[in-house]
């Protein structure tokens, strides 16, 4: 009797969240799909011409370009980010003085928009006005003062290391988290066997956080990938196309073209690069699995 | 009438398990792991620490110290000179001739409302999934969390083009469903886990007491997600009142835009234009209540965000 009545509450229940769900969300998905089949002229009218987007794209050096860059934000970023983060994180998890507030500094940024930080660092790089080149002058170091954004040997390093400030947060919360789960019956036999805290750190907990790792790598890649709005507002792709990425060159064929085709296939493509990679990383990184 | 026997959670196939019930209090953490004694290498982790503290201050201060600059005493005057006087009419201008103001209110509008809608339909959406065995509930979870696997980005050209169908392009009331949908997801994933701690014999008790159960679920249920809400609702608000991306997509009309995407506006001015510390004033706004409510609320920000980077 109550079961019945709770079966009529489950449509009324679930229903406004799944029509949200299937207008935004499940259709634009499906839909992608379909544009990438089509070609749109300038008038906006769609013609159905098979692969044909997919031929273009295989074609396209600014693909490969921005395939090419897409794929050193990542390699670049994780060179960034995970060193410092583990590093972070082991001293957090030693509970130093003034943990609550390195925590808060560290974690700060993650919780400004994406354009906020963005800006802040497009004026911080500014070669004249910014506070990185001055500073770097005033310390004797003028040598090393650059137009960061301005120049294409260093604007790819320059926009993956804001979109790696702005995250690290986030990794550094997590790696806490697994430094505070290792058994502490195995760090202090290990330190009874006379390891010292290096040794520890490198023999031992780090072999136990390889799947954390793993998982944390795999997701770095999955959203460093899709990086569009730190290039978008930091170079805007340039300077020439040396920080264009997938999602801002989607971006451009999809409103300086009209091209929704070509944008689609490229966002196709890439989801298929993200998930074959994924996969590839799942498997590299996986061993037997430590019981402790 | 219903046995507790043949209650039984709804069975989820392949979906990774909901967050783990509230976690201990932190006293018992604390007093597990007490506070090292120093030793020399401890100075490697002050120093590493310390350099990231003093660069994120710095910049932080630099943005305060400009935002208090004339223009002309910016481009004159090496970035660590204090700011000659306390020159708050930089901020008045901001919130007024540069329309900070008003773009503060509409990201106040468009956070508010879809946080809300976001967080109302997944508690509804929530609770069959959770609570009522029925027999797609593991294929519409699946549904939810698939949301949290894709990558939403890619799939902005056929939203686009639906949105001009459906007239939402350009209108506020289109960005807040957008964002609704985009919160749905892992609301969903993280109330559903809440919902199943909570013990079956509450429905029984309030159907034995005659309540339907949609009464149930108002007079009962509800009350008790106080602290899953709590935390949904900040999470939501917050990657609502940064987004970027879609406010750029949808939103053209300058009286329309919400802060980042209004701020992003004034730094493309200020590249070509001189309106420097007007734009530094404009970020000190958009800045300061975030951390200043990240400050008050930082235990469960952090944590929410922590699960939430699942969603990448």
């Amino acid at each position: 009797m109550y079961k019945a009545a709770q079966r009529r509450i489950i449509v009324p229940f679930l229903a406004p969240a799944l029509v949200l769900l299937a207008v935004f969300f499940l259709y634009p998905l499906i839909k992608t799909v379909d544009l990438s089949l089509n070609e749109f002229s300038r008038t906006g009218t769609m013609r159905f011409v098979g692969l044909e987007q997919y031929r273009l794209l295989s074609g396209d050096p600014d693909f490969y370009n921005s395939l090419k860059n897409t794929f050193l934000i990542t390699l670049i970023g994780s060179g960034m980010l995970f060193p410092p983060a583990v590093a972070v994180a082991w001293a957090l998890s030693q509970r130093i003085h003034g943990e609550r507030f390195f925590r808060f500094v560290l974690f700060a940024p993650v919780v400004l928009s994406v354009a906020v930080v963005s800006l802040l660092w497009k004026f911080l790089y500014h070669p004249t006005l910014g506070l990185i080149n001055p500073a770097l002058e005033s310390m004797g170091l003028g040598a090393l003062a650059k137009t960061w954004l301005g120049d294409p040997a260093t604007a790819l390093a320059a926009v993956t290391f804001v979109s790696v400030w702005h995250g690290i947060g986030i990794w550094i919360v997590l790696l806490c988290a697994g430094f505070e789960r290792l058994p502490e019956d195995v760090l202090a036999a290990a330190r009874i066997d006379g390891a010292g805290e290096w040794r520890v750190f490198w023999s031992v907990m780090m072999p136990m956080m390889r799947d954390l790792l793993r998982v944390l790598v795999v997701l770095w890649v999955v959203q460093s990938l899709q990086t569009f709005a730190f290039v978008y507002i930091l170079t805007g792709g340039g300077p020439f196309g040396s920080t264009d990425t997938v999602g801002t060159l989607m971006y451009r064929a999809a409103f300086e073209r009209a091209d929704f085709g070509y944008a689609a296939a490229a966002g196709v493509v890439l989801v298929v690069i993200m998930l074959a990679v994924a996969k590839l990383l799942n498997k590299v990184m996986k061993r037997d699995d430590l019981q402790y | 009438m219903t046995s507790s026997t043949d209650m039984k959670a709804p069975a989820v196939p392949d979906v990774p398990p909901p967050p783990a019930p509230p976690r201990p209090p932190k006293k018992a953490r604390d007093s597990r792991r007490p506070r090292a004694p120093f030793r020399p290498y401890h100075l490697f982790f002050y120093l590493l620490l310390g350099a990231v503290a003093v660069s994120s201050i710095s910049a932080y201060a630099w943005v305060f110290n400009v935002s208090m600059k004339t223009n002309g005493e910016f481009i004159s005057t090496p970035p660590w000179q204090i700011a000659e006087t306390w020159r708050w009419d930089n901020y008045v201008n901001a919130w007024d001739r540069a329309h900070i103001g008003m773009f503060f209110g509409n990201s106040v509008l468009i956070s508010v409302a879809s946080t809300l809608i976001g967080v109302v339909l997944a508690v509804f959406a929530a609770y069959p999934l959770a609570r009522i065995a029925f027999r797609f509930s593991g294929a519409l979870l699946g549904v939810f969390l698939m949301g949290l696997m894709i990558p939403w980005m890619v799939t902005f050209a056929p939203l686009y083009l639906i949105m001009r169908d459906l007239g939402l392009l350009d209108s506020q009331l289109g960005l807040i469903l957008v964002y609704a949908t985009y919160n749905l997801p892992f609301n969903v994933f993280v109330l559903v886990g809440f919902m199943k701690t909570l013990p079956y014999e509450l429905e029984e008790a309030a159907a034995v007491d005659g309540a339907g159960p949609a009464r149930t679920f108002v007079s009962v249920i509800l009350p008790l997600l106080g602290p899953g809400l709590a935390s949904v609702a900040i999470i939501s608000f917050l990657q609502n009142w940064n987004e970027f991306f879609y406010a750029l997509l949808l939103i053209h009309s300058p009286e329309k835009m919400p802060l980042p995407l209004g701020l992003f506006q004034l730094g493309q001015a200020a590249d070509y234009g001189t309106n420097w510390s007007t734009m530094f004033a404009g970020m000190m706004i958009t800045v300061t209540p975030v951390l200043l409510g990240f400050a008050l609320l930082q235990k469960q920000i952090t944590k929410g965000l922590t699960a939430g980077a699942l969603k990448g």
